[in-house]
């Protein structure tokens, strides 16, 4: 740029130069021409009027002297134009003159004067004529000649003057066209580079410049752009991440579908659950994102009456996701109106009901057994069983069992109901493990030696003490340890131990019993999650032992873990948080 | 096909409809399929004739869509990828009608099945049903985004569905030979895994349509006759 602008100056320069020259040698070379003719011609005419004085004779003898003097040739010719005496020439070789202009000049003004091309000498010449005035008439005349050497060589000193003085003024105006194009270059350039940063996005800072012409106006009108792009980029992006900070923190998702129905928009939470099934949803269809029939249905059911529809989906198919959706518009500009879907993760909602039902369900099954049982004996005693004190001794053994069950049932019910509300109230104090043990194998003993099991107590004694409630302790290890001899066969073993680890006392139960399925781990805290369901229950079992374990752990700040192997055994390892000395 | 757009926008939301309406009758389908296995395991007859009943869905689906690519061979004139893209686009629907067919069929047999006591756990046929869904799935996924290794892929799970099916039928025949009791019954399981394995036929034929579309060559009878 700062080149370009230089030559520009530059040759502007140049060319007004040249005009001026060109304009200034039309006028001046004829008037030098003119002068200097003006000048040698009265010159000559001066020296033909002395020549002129003298007779004709002097003439003659004068002559030659007037002609090494003024470097002029003289020619006498008379009356008829005859020539009869020549500085330079032989008379006998030239021929009649009288015809010639400056003759014929002569004889009708009294001077003549004529410029041409001397055949005899070769080089232009300059002719002037007067007649002799001898006896008042005209006896001849006199012609003296000069070449004009000295007017072409006055012009051309004074052409080379000029053209030095062009040369001067060249280099002059090279130099001025350096320095004005610097300055007007530098403000300039200094703008063209700042542009050149804003364009490569790097809209910060402004520019400063030193001039005060228009230079300056376009300096102060660009910063003032600038700042005005700058803020509307803060405010963009600041509403931008409003948006996606509103996006983020809901836990609905939100998809946002184009004019063309394809996927413009989907928020974190939302591609943080499809991404794993569904890979990137950007920039497809609904439809060939998630190829969900209900979830194309509803879009298609709110495209056609678009009052805001919502319905319930389940995306994905091996562990699928339960999602309320609704769907709105999204009014932007005529032609740019836009769908919004609003995702609501019901999974664990759902779950959380179904469980509710399921317990609902498993609380009337459970009740209803040993009720049906009971019913069941009494009609029979009342239509007459009565009477046979062997049998309806047998049947009230049968309906007092069930109706323990039912007890036993509605107590566990309640107790974890009452951990649930946060109704029990803990009277914390340290507990002696082995105390605690020690009180609770008499209560499993009995049942232990029916099948022959060995209970090996391996506590040690200096167990560190736990902060506990004691008699909920109690209830923890004897369902614990019920459950072990429970499912353990005839002449197996249970061992009971204790350890340090990880800021826990770790209390382990460990039987040589069938074992549970790895899948089933999982759900052993669900209320009335039976491994083997019709074993339990002709055990005695109410379903509900683990799950009050599981409670009460967790109300101790502890834990409940559970590894087992199928046909091996099953370890139940509690954990108390360790007292802080 | 996604990058060029015609100059008409009109037109590049038609043929965007042809590929949401195949995708969708292709859910349609895969969740029929579904839905009759799962009748099947759960013993479960009121789904056995949801499905029956939802096949009508699928008819009128395919006539549609049918109408809709015959409009279009009508008034655009479509050429090239856009001809192939249509013709496939025809066959295909045809062949996801037949699935659908297919799964009522299935649907049928479970009722017949859902009279009597459950002869055997299934193991194979449910294995077979994730399977052939996922052959839909990715057949017409390849349809979509015009992927080749998918749709050579659909065409070698068809094998899969194939040696299942020889291992389903030999199971049965043991059943059979054991317990003249059980014919009945293991005609019946055997009808539902041979049509299950004529889904996969349909799946890969959509497959080969793919590649048809995708080079313009017909790869249709080179593969099939290998595999018989």
């Amino acid at each position: 740029m700062k080149r370009s602008l230089f030559l520009k100056i530059f040759f502007s320069y140049l060319v007004i130069l040249f005009c001026s020259f060109f304009i200034l040698n039309i006028f001046i070379k004829d008037e030098i021409r003119e002068v200097m003719t003006g000048k040698i011609e009265a010159e000559l005419l001066t020296e033909a009027e002395l020549i002129d004085l003298g007779s004709a004779r002097a003439m003659s003898e004068q002559m030659s002297q007037i002609a090494k003097i003024s470097g002029a040739r003289v020619t006498l010719v008379d009356a008829k134009g005859q020539v009869f005496a020549d500085s330079e020439k032989d008379i006998a070789k030239l021929e009649n003159h009288f015809h010639r202009p400056e003759i014929q000049e002569a004889r009708l003004k009294g001077k003549g004067r004529s410029t041409r091309f001397s055949q005899s000498l070769g080089v232009e010449m300059l002719y002037v004529a007067i007649p002799i005035k001898d006896r008042k008439q005209a006896a001849g005349y006199v012609r003296l000649a000069r070449p004009l050497h000295d007017v072409q060589k006055m012009i051309d000193t004074v052409y080379s003057s000029i053209f030095l003085t062009m040369m001067i003024v060249s280099v002059v105006s090279l130099i001025v066209a350096l320095f004005i194009s610097y300055k007007l270059a530098r403000p300039i350039r200094m703008l063209e580079h700042f542009t050149e940063r804003l364009r490569q996005g790097e809209p910060r800072g402004s520019i400063l410049l030193k001039t005060s012409d228009e230079t300056k106006t376009l300096a102060d009108n660009i910063n003032y752009l600038v700042e005005e792009l700058q803020s509307k980029i803060r405010l963009a992006n600041e509403e931008k991440s409003k948006l996606m900070t509103a996006l983020t923190s809901i836990n609905e998702g939100v998809l946002i579908l184009n004019t063309e129905g394809k996927i413009e928009l989907v928020s974190p939470s939302l591609a943080h659950i499809v991404a794993d099934q569904f890979g990137d949803v950007g920039g497809k269809t609904l439809m060939e994102a998630f190829r969900n029939v209900e979830l194309q249905r509803l879009y298609q059911r709110f495209k056609h009456s678009p009052e805001t529809a919502a319905g319930e989906i389940t995306l994905g198919s091996p562990d699928p996701v339960i999602m309320n959706v609704s769907f709105s518009e999204v009014h932007g500009y005529p032609g740019e109106e836009k769908d919004m879907i609003v995702f609501h993760d019901v999974t664990r909602l759902k779950k959380l009901e179904r469980i509710r039902t399921d317990f609902v369900a498993n609380v009337t099954h459970e009740i209803r057994t040993p009720l049906t049982a009971v019913i069941g004996y009494l009609e029979t005693l009342q239509s007459g069983a009565l009477e046979n004190t062997e049998d309806a001794r047998r049947f009230i053994d049968i309906i007092l069992k069930q109706a323990r069950r039912l007890n036993r049932l509605v107590e566990d019910l309640m107790t974890i109901s009452k951990i649930e509300l946060g109704e029990i109230h803990f009277r914390f104090e340290d507990v002696s493990l082995p105390d605690v043990i020690a009180g609770v194998l008499p209560l499993v003993e009995a049942k232990a030696q029916a099948k022959k099991i060995r209970i090996e107590n391996g506590l040690p004694e200096k167990t560190p003490p736990v902060s506990a409630d004691r008699d909920r302790l109690s209830q923890v290890f004897v369902n614990v340890l019920d459950n072990a001899v429970k499912f353990t066969p005839e002449s197996g073993r249970v061992t009971i131990d204790a350890e340090e680890k990880d800021g826990y006392v770790v209390a382990t139960i460990e039987d040589t019993g069938a074992g549970i399925p790895r899948e089933e781990i999982q759900r052993l805290g669900e209320r009335f999650y039976r491994v083997d369901k019709t074993r339990s229950r002709e055990l005695g079992g109410t379903g509900l032992g683990l799950s009050i374990v599981k409670h009460l752990m967790l109300a101790h700040g502890g834990k409940m873990e559970i590894e087992s192997q199928l046909g091996r055994g099953t370890k139940v390892s509690l954990f108390f948080p360790m007292r802080k000395r | 096909m996604e990058e060029k757009r015609h100059t008409s926008l009109h037109y590049d939301k038609e043929l965007q409809a042809i590929k949401d309406g195949l995708i969708f009758l292709g859910a349609l389908t895969e969740k029929a399929i579904q839905q009759a296995m799962t009748a099947l395991a759960q013993r479960n007859s009121d789904l056995a004739r949801q499905v029956i009943q939802e096949d009508d869905e699928i008819d009128r689906l395919d006539t549609e869509l049918e109408e809709r690519c015959i409009k279009i061979l009508a008034l655009r004139q479509p050429a090239a990828i856009d001809l192939r893209f249509i013709t496939t686009a025809i066959k295909i629907t045809g062949h996801l009608e037949r699935i659908g067919d297919m799964a009522v069929n299935i649907a049928e047999k479970v009722l017949q099945l859902n009279d009597e006591p459950q002869l055997k756990p299934y193991i194979d046929l449910p294995r077979m049903t994730d399977r052939v869904g996922a052959m839909i799935r990715d057949s017409l996924d390849s349809f979509i985004r015009g992927d080749l290794a998918l749709a050579e892929n659909v065409r070698q799970t068809e094998q899969v569905i194939d040696d299942l099916n020889e291992q389903i039928f030999r199971e049965l025949l043991t059943f059979m030979m054991e317990d003249s009791k059980s014919i009945r019954r293991s005609l019946l399981i055997m009808q539902v895994s041979k049509n299950m394995e004529r889904i996969a036929d349909h799946a890969k034929g959509i497959a080969d349509m793919v590649t048809y579309m995708v080079t313009g060559e017909s790869v249709r009878h080179q593969t099939s006759s290998l595999h018989e």
